[in-house]
């Protein structure tokens, strides 16, 4: 049981008598990629709040470190060393990259009622930890609103790793991103994982997934389709599971038909 | 210019650039981040506003002008500063404006005399707390309910506001039966709160015989750590200090202080020692630039800089053409009321001004020009309408001095680049000669002394920075500053033994325990200041430390300010004789100001003042980090109502009576003041500095329509122009920064 970081037995959660999720289950380990797919309305974002703390799942078990917990609040998750990077809601646009980086964990000097933000070692560290990430800023007093996509992601992400955060979910991280900057992100993705955190990746799109995820989980319509590790699944087989596996076959089924 | 269709959120510009290009990020100087700031409009709005009133009035400028005004600003400042963190935390609150009235009046009630008065008849000593935990109580409501319900604070807040208003006049007449509740004055331990709240600083009654020279004295201190700090920020430090240089500036700084003292002495207007003391000021810049900075290194002048040069030479010696033109033209001594209605010229304005917002609306809403366009006409068809306040003489003395700036700004600029720099020392004889022309020309007195005194110090400023300029080379980006170590430990110990030392002086003198700690700590707080300022310029000049211009213009700055205090706060002996009336600063001026203080410092250096610029920006993004985006929106609320306790017992001590009316729709004045000072409407960005300005203008142009003796019938219309161009020059200014980004 210890040997397992964080382990999902059966969540499910209900909005009302909606099921937004049921009866999902996977193992997330330090050093691994695990993948969570699914079309639009598969239950991934519910997936991730519940992980996240913004949303308290109403069955199944959440076993962390060999304990069962329910995240109260999104700071209670990152106190547990659960980081979420939202796809859109990372940053804080108008404000500077520095600011961005330490947001909700300042580091502070001085005595009460003195008490400031240490803004040399701010911005020193946020410089630092940029371009350990291939990045480098110059002036860590520009706004994030002037940072291209990727690299608002890769803060988030090198933003994780500082706070020491255990397991790195990472909502659609490139689902607005070009084919370069998805690359960057990537990579992000593999050296956190090799740095030895747990990543959580969602995404829908399966050629994104295959070449970094070691773990693949499927959602659809709320419903989990399964739980694989890297070697039991092709990529061909991942997007057929991912596209709707039968339905998807009944389709070209009656594509073929309907050409004849 | 006709940039209207540029995108409104310039980062999706950069969307496609290599990611990891880091050379793309263009050097700002000193002057360009200064710009960026968000208060930056709101100060040059003040300025302008100021010299309008500066120069169509003669009290206006004076310290009782100044007392004056500052006491009206104080009040909507007070409000308008928590007002803005809550903007850039993105929220309103419609209902502080009725909390301001609806605290004055529950003191007075628990206060005043039951038999008498209708009140409680409660000591002040529980009232006065109780009335906080009201205030208290109000913001908690509105921040709970506003993050509780999701509703737009708007909303929540408005229906604050009308219970509020209700209420304060329902139990007004209930407990009175009156509209008015009354006589704080007699209620029980009155005078304790009222030396806190109801405290003035009367200025006539703290004489200071060597005010002068301590304010003179500072201001020219202020001034030279100044430009040193400047002069550190932009250009390059040599690798050795070269001695000769600093024989030269020596030589230059005694010719200038000869000329100075003689000056002092002879009235100060001789044409030959105002020569000497601008050739030993530039001799002595120049010495100081030889022996600090590195020489230039060979700069090719681009051709296309040509034709811009010419065009601001060309328009700058036209508006100061037009000026002088407009001098002898206008009867100086005309004191009759300008009135553009009733004549033909008027009638043409008016319609040129309604066809010109006409047309320029149509080409803005086609995207052909910037969508402010289209208030120049408006601007223009106001002129005959704004006219009717003006008498001659003042509208002489605006456009005067108007064309006056706009030349010798247009000339300034020209100025710039290494290979003008003849033009810039021509410039400078040229605004020498007419600051002479205005001396002998000019009708007002005040116009005559203080114009030619500004217009001198511009020629100089010019001509310093093109000697500079030709001397030294630029440096790209100033190096961060060292630590002050050794200085900021000592500065902190003296200043709190002095502090100490000061208020037992006080104490032992028979002043009351309240005056007694204030003073101890004021003076405390500048020794810490003098230390740090001593130190900060021993170690620009007799150490090979670099990176100290930042601090040496913040020691100018506060030297200058220190200054300008010493002057108001005191008199002469000599003066009392001829001074009429009582000059009084209220406590509400010094409460103000240290709001604006700690505002600012809160915003810009503090954990809570991140989570403000977060909440207002993405307060989901916010949340998702950690940041507890429920509490400190409530946070702001409670602020602002504490706030608002705090105007309203400023006003309840001042008084003794308030009506039950008193701050409705005070609450909209806050959110203007806040805009005009930078503060964005839809949150995350903003200053609280800039709301300071913004309340200050305010309190500018209110009082400034009075001792203008302009029709106060038209003040609110003025009011609206002047604000309107104020967030118009503001927006121009910031569009610029973001632009130099």
């Amino acid at each position: 049981m210890s040997d397992v970081f964080l382990e999902l037995k059966n969540i499910s959660k209900f909005y009302g008598n909606i099921i937004a999720l049921t009866g999902v289950s996977t193992t997330v380990n330090p050093g691994e990629v695990t993948c969570v797919l699914g079309d639009n309305g598969a239950g991934k974002s519910t997936f991730i709040k519940i992980l996240a703390g913004v949303h308290q799942h109403d069955e199944g078990e959440l076993v962390l470190e060999g304990e069962h917990v329910k995240f109260e609040s999104p700071r209670e998750a990152l106190a547990r060393g659960i980081a979420t990077v939202y796809q859109d809601l990372a940053m804080v646009p108008l404000m500077s990259v520095w600011r961005n980086f330490f947001l909700g964990a300042e580091p502070k000097t001085g005595v009460w009622p003195f008490r400031q933000i240490d803004i040399q070692r701010a911005k020193r560290i946020s410089k630092e930890e940029m371009a350990k990430m291939g990045i480098d800023i110059r002036d860590t007093e520009q706004s994030v609103g002037t940072l291209s996509g990727g690299e608002r992601q890769s803060v988030a992400i090198a933003r994780a790793g500082y706070f020491g955060a255990k397991v790195l979910i990472l909502d659609e991280p490139t689902s607005a991103l070009g084919v370069k900057q998805s690359g960057v992100v990537l990579r992000r993705i593999v050296e956190a994982r090799n740095q030895g955190l747990a990543v959580i990746f969602i995404t829908h799109n399966p050629n994104h997934a295959y070449p970094v995820g070691d773990r693949f989980v499927i959602l659809n319509r709320g419903r989990s389709l399964g739980n694989w590790a890297k070697e039991e699944l092709s990529q061909a087989e991942l997007t057929q599971l991912m596209a709707g596996g039968a339905e998807l076959e009944q389709l070209q089924h009656e594509l073929a038909q309907a050409s004849a | 210019m006709a940039d209207a269709s540029a995108p409104a959120n310039p980062p999706t510009e950069r969307e496609d650039k290599p990611a990891a290009a880091d050379e793309r990020l263009a050097h700002r100087g000193p002057i360009q981040q200064l710009l960026t700031r968000p208060e930056i409009g709101a100060l040059l709005g003040a300025v302008g506003v100021w010299l309008v009133f500066w120069l169509v009035s003669g009290p206006f400028g004076t310290v009782a002008g100044t007392a004056n005004y500052l006491d009206v600003a104080s009040i909507i400042g007070l409000m308008a500063i928590p007002v803005a963190l809550l903007m850039i935390g993105g929220e309103f609150d419609l209902s502080s404006g009725a909390m301001t009235g609806a605290t004055a009046i529950i003191v007075i009630l628990l206060s005043s005399d039951t038999a008498t008065l209708g009140g409680a008849g409660l000591s002040l000593h529980l009232a006065v707390p109780l009335s906080l935990a009201f205030a208290l109580a109000i913001g908690w409501f509105n921040g709970t309910m506003v993050e509780k319900t999701s509703l737009p604070s708007f909303i929540v807040t408005l229906g604050t506001f009308f219970i509020l208003i209700g209420a304060k006049l329902g139990f007004a007449k209930l407990f009175t039966n009156k509209v008015i509740v009354e006589g704080l004055d007699q209620s029980s331990g009155y005078e304790f709160w009222d030396n806190i709240f109801g405290a003035t600083w009367n200025r006539n009654t703290h004489i200071w015989d060597q005010r002068d020279w301590a304010w003179a004295g500072l201001l020219i201190i202020g001034g030279l750590v100044l430009l040193l700090g400047i002069l550190e920020l932009t250009y390059a430090r040599r690798e050795k200090v070269d001695p000769t240089g600093y024989g030269v500036a020596a030589i230059g700084a005694a010719a200038g202080l000869v000329a100075f003292f003689l000056m002092l002495r002879s009235d100060g207007g001789n044409l030959g020692l105002g020569i000497l003391l601008g050739a030993g000021v530039l001799v002595g810049v120049a010495g100081w630039c030889l022996a600090r900075y590195q020489p230039a290194a060979p700069d090719d002048e681009p051709q296309a800089d040509r034709r811009r040069l010419m065009q601001r030479l060309g328009g700058g010696t036209l508006a100061i053409a037009l000026a002088i033109a407009l001098a002898a033209i206008l009867d100086p001594f005309d004191s009759g009321q300008l009135d553009f209605v009733g004549g033909a010229a008027g009638r043409a304005l008016l319609a040129l001004g309604i066809a010109l917002t006409g047309i320029l609306a149509v080409l803005a809403a086609l995207g052909r020009v910037s969508p402010s366009y289209p208030a120049i006409g408006a601007i223009i068809a106001m002129i005959p309408a704004v006219s009717f306040m003006m008498t001659v003489q003042a509208f002489r003395a605006i456009l005067f001095a108007a064309l006056a700036m706009a030349g010798v700004s247009l000339l300034a600029a020209a100025g710039r680049g290494r290979l003008k720099v003849v033009f810039s020392l021509l410039i400078s004889v040229g605004i020498v000669a007419l600051a002479f022309f205005v001396r002998s020309e000019a009708s007002s007195r005040k116009l005559r002394v203080e114009l030619f005194t500004a217009l001198l110090l511009v020629a100089l400023v010019i001509a310093a920075g093109a000697v500079a300029g030709l001397i030294s080379a630029r440096r790209t980006a100033a190096p961060s500053a060292p630590g002050m170590g050794w200085w900021t430990r000592t500065g902190s110990a003296a200043g709190v033994v002095a502090a100490v030392v000061f208020a037992i002086i006080e104490l032992v003198d028979g002043d009351g325990i309240l005056y007694s700690l204030f003073t101890g700590v004021v003076k405390g707080l500048i020794t810490v200041f003098a230390i740090y300022a001593v130190g900060t310029v021993v170690r620009t000049l007799f150490t090979d430390d670099d990176g100290m211009g930042r601090a040496l213009v913040s020691v100018g700055l506060g030297s200058v300010a220190l200054g300008i205090a010493a002057k108001l706060l005191f008199v002469k002996s000599s003066e009392l004789e001829t001074l009429r009336g009582v000059t009084e600063y209220g406590a509400g001026v010094l409460i103000f100001l240290i709001f604006a203080v700690v505002a600012a410092w809160v915003l810009a250096r503090t954990q809570f003042g991140s989570w403000i610029f977060a909440v207002g920006g993405n307060k989901d993004a916010a949340r998702s980090v950690g940041v507890p985006a429920a509490r400190t929106k409530t946070t702001l609320f409670m602020m602002v109502s504490a706030a608002a306790w705090i105007t309203g017992m400023v006003i309840a001590f001042r008084l003794n009576s308030v009506q039950a009316n008193v701050g409705d729709g005070n609450e909209f004045r806050y959110i203007i003041v806040a805009v005009v000072g930078g503060n964005l409407l839809t949150g995350g960005y903003g200053s609280a500095i800039g709301a300071a300005i913004g309340a200050l203008i305010w309190g500018m142009i209110q009082q400034g329509i009075g001792f203008a003796t302009w029709n106060s019938d038209w003040r609110f219309l003025v009011l609206g122009a002047l604000l309107l161009i104020a967030v118009l020059a503001n927006n121009y200014v910031r569009g610029r920064a973001e632009k130099a980004r």
